[in-house]
């Protein structure tokens, strides 16, 4: 009960003044058609209920699963098996994501289905499977995080001058919206769960960085997906 | 004048989000046979959890495609034609100052990270951090939607600080601050800045809405990594003096 209340609380405290700053921009300058501003304050009130709804969800089934993922995953001592499943997991969370979603969904509208809605979502998803696998490959292997993002982003430089330009944008907003509510959690639990049984509770800074290596990921799919198809 | 739509299409998105939660489903299945192994009472927590992401994504989904796409877009082809459009630039930087506080991911980073630090890491000063650094990128990206620039010029100069500012701070302020940048680009920026710089792209004439529209959320996302690692290395030399 106590969650539900301060989900609901969280959710209009963060609604409710991006809402207010649009109204107070369509009455002062914008002033667009009353329908579409009726559509928008429906929109409001569905994000705002949907958000809700999900919060909670993730609150009361999904943290608890994924914190108990990466606590037990680790105990298998198989450094293949934790390698798959975080595979595994980067994938089906990324395909869930919502964000992941709407910015393919609009990708597809404004490149009017030369850049398809599925492709996008799995290719991203894959990007991510590969590096949550790889993040986790790096704290069994005790490498420092910056090598790794130095890496990283070396190749995504190097990349992006062989993919076509329409495709650097969308590759880039791909990388940012893969770190949402859905693989926020379960991705950060699997850090804090592998962490804690290799190095003890101390070693706190080896837990994060990993949603940043999970959203290099992504762009490099992106920018292979322009590679090919360009 | 077009009709008030609310539910056209809901079945289409609940189709789509059950075929997007089946992997995890699976997922989960798999390793409760195989792993786990939880207690009726757990399992079915589990199932109440998803069962409610379910109506959740699907909600949002619909909400996002019947009211912030389309109004997103509108209001960005409006403003994109008005003779004064430089408003989008400190429009662009109250979205996205605001827009931070929308960002449940953000609220999940916080409570990961009070929870590992002990709460050394203060989560007033993160927000206020998380907020500015939004708000800037945000209008940066509406400049260069307006101007036409390309995302080179902010990327290269600004990985290029974050790769600097790495050496000189800490180990758990560089994870930190890319997780960050991770977390500020939720579904708000998503959806709805998105869509208000795609239509400002569309609006103004040369410009592509694939090249121009996009990179915002890239932009979002490099801009909190920036003002953290800021953050971490004025707490060193902080540390430092003080020590």
């Amino acid at each position: 009960m106590e969650t539900i209340k301060s989900t609901v609380k969280e959710v209009l405290y963060a609604i409710i003044p991006v809402t207010v700053f649009v109204i107070i921009l369509q009455f002062t300058v914008i002033h667009m058609e009353i329908a579409t501003f009726v559509q928008f304050l429906i929109g409001v009130a569905m994000v705002g209920i949907g958000l809700i709804l999900f919060l909670v969800g993730v609150h009361t089934g999904l943290l608890p699963l994924g914190e108990l993922i990466g606590s037990t995953l680790p105990k298998t001592g198989k450094v293949w098996l934790v390698l798959l499943f975080g595979f595994l997991l980067g994938f089906v969370v990324t395909v869930a994501e919502p964000d992941v979603r709407v910015l393919a969904t609009q990708v597809d509208y404004v490149s009017e289905g030369s850049i398809s809605k599925n492709l996008l979502i799995y290719a991203v998803s894959l990007g991510v499977a590969f590096f949550v696998a790889l993040a986790l490959l790096r704290i069994i292997l005790g490498f420092s995080i910056g090598y790794v993002l130095v890496i990283g982003y070396a190749l995504v430089f190097l990349l992006a001058a062989f993919t076509p330009p329409q495709f650097v944008p969308v590759a880039f907003d791909s990388g940012g919206v893969t770190t949402g509510p859905m693989t926020v959690p379960f991705i950060l639990a699997l850090g804090v769960g592998l962490t804690s049984v290799l190095y003890g509770k101390s070693a706190s800074s080896d837990g994060f960085g990993l949603v940043a290596l999970a959203s290099i990921g992504p762009i490099l799919a992106v920018l292979l997906l322009g590679v090919i198809y360009g | 004048m077009s009709d008030i739509v609310i539910f056209e299409g809901f079945g289409q998105v609940m189709a789509e989000v059950a075929w997007a939660l089946a992997p995890l489903t699976l997922f989960f299945l798999v390793y409760q046979f195989f792993f786990i192994k939880l207690p009726r009472r757990k399992v079915l927590e589990v199932v109440v959890g998803m069962v409610l992401v379910f109506l959740g994504i699907s909600f949002f989904l619909q909400g996002v495609h019947v009211g912030f796409m389309p109004a997103g877009t509108m209001m960005g082809s409006i403003m994109g034609a008005l003779s004064f459009n430089w408003i989008l630039v400190p429009v662009g930087f109250v979205l996205g100052f605001v827009v931070v506080f929308a960002e449940p991911a953000v609220q999940i980073l916080n409570q990961q990270v009070e929870k590992v630090t002990g709460g050394s890491i203060s989560s007033r000063v993160m927000l206020y951090t998380l907020s500015l650094g939004v708000g800037f990128s945000v209008a940066l990206a509406m400049l260069r939607t307006l101007l036409g620039f390309s995302l080179w010029y902010i990327l290269i100069p600004g990985y290029a600080l974050v790769l600097l500012l790495i050496r000189y701070s800490s180990k758990t302020f560089t994870g930190l601050a890319f997780d960050a940048g991770g977390v500020a680009t939720g579904p708000m920026t998503v959806t709805f800045i998105l869509a208000l710089a795609v239509g400002v792209a569309t609006e103004i004439e040369g410009r592509d809405p694939l090249v121009e529209g996009f990179g915002m959320v890239a932009l979002v996302a490099l801009a909190p990594i920036l003002s953290v690692m800021i953050l971490g290395f004025l707490y060193n030399r902080k540390e430092k003096t003080n020590g």
